[in-house]
């Protein structure tokens, strides 16, 4: 049994499935569909038409050099049976499987990563049109004391941010300008993370 | 995605589907591409005199593989947008079945094989994995 591709789209074609087209140069032509075969007639190129593999793969859409492709083969020499062969085959099969998939999930991501304001948008969006889901504002806004002590909370902040202020014109005005101390930890026997660099 | 392609491009081409019959299928690129090598091209442009053919098949321009009925015919088509057309798209090689299955990641291997063989290519990609994971890290 052998699993042809389509000429077209490059999907797989399986054994009772598809068409094949003969040219009168007794060149074979798979297709995985009645969509890829009309395609075929109107003459398009598979690399210019969007949704086929070919065009994905000459556009940068989808991974092109890597060694978990050198797996899958026609082999036109028939191999002599083996069955330790057929086990380590097996075994080999889903373990590349699993490679395959994980690497090309890394490539996707990486390919995707530009795109950091199309996200934005498509979230946005997506809360838009599912708003219902999104908890009542109602139900997390405070009732009027609490707003209230929230209210003093700022008050006292704002002032203590005012004074603070207000020293450091003084000290300023003093022309004597103190470099600030890093507030983070130093590591043990280190140099922190706020370096001097004098 | 808006549209990629301008619209009103369907002039004078009405019937689809009796050209796409399979009796009046025309060449390929990729056979044109054959018929191009200086050797074929040569034959191809003096042809023998052929009752059946248009012009008795003495006007045919192998980039279109068709044939006019007058000099003058062939040389007004080999000035028209569609033979440029043509041109334009035979500068790239053509889309082959090979590309189809390579797209896929399928390729043909004719070499006999033991178990061997495999384990090793299976453990040289495995350590090809923690090669990666090294250098990420």
């Amino acid at each position: 049994m052998r699993i042809e591709k389509c000429y077209f789209c490059s999907a797989n074609v399986y054994p009772g499935h598809g068409t094949m087209f003969v040219r009168n140069d007794a060149k074979c032509f798979r297709f995985c569909s009645s969509k890829c075969h009309k395609n075929f007639k109107m003459k398009r190129n598979p690399r210019k038409v969007r949704w086929t593999k070919a065009f994905r793969r000459a556009n940068g859409k989808e991974m092109v050099v890597d060694n978990v492709y050198e797996f899958e083969k026609r082999r036109n020499v028939p191999v002599r049976y083996d069955r330790e062969l057929v086990a380590t085959t097996l075994k080999a099969m889903e373990r590349v499987a699993e490679i395959r998939a994980k690497r090309e999930k890394a490539f996707w991501k990486n390919r995707m990563s530009g795109n950091t304001a199309k996200n934005a948008r498509e979230a946005a969006l997506s809360i838009e049109k599912h708003i219902e889901l999104v908890q009542p504002k109602s139900k997390t806004t405070p009732n009027l004391e609490e707003k209230e002590k929230i209210r003093e909370k700022i008050k006292v902040r704002a002032a203590s941010r005012k004074l603070m202020a207000q020293q450091q014109i003084d000290k300023a005005g003093g022309a004597s300008k103190k470099k600030k101390e890093s507030r983070l930890i130093p590591a043990e026997g280190g140099m922190g993370m706020g370096m001097n660099v004098d | 995605m808006g549209r990629l392609r301008r619209s009103r491009t369907h002039h004078a081409r009405r019937d689809v589907h009796r050209l796409a019959r399979t009796r009046v299928r025309v060449k390929d690129l990729d056979q044109i591409e054959i018929d191009l090598r200086p050797g074929n091209r040569a034959k191809l442009e003096r042809q023998e005199i052929d009752e059946d053919k248009p012009g008795l098949g003495q006007h045919y321009c192998v980039e279109c593989a068709k044939y006019y009925e007058t000099d003058l015919a062939l040389r007004n088509h080999t000035k028209s947008k569609v033979h440029k057309r043509r041109l334009k798209e035979l500068k790239e090689p053509a889309y082959t079945l090979k590309e189809a299955e390579g797209a896929a990641g399928l390729t043909t291997d004719n070499k006999q094989r033991g178990v061997e063989d495999v384990v090793k290519k299976f453990e040289g990609m495995s350590n090809d994995e923690q090669q990666k994971k090294e250098i990420t890290l």
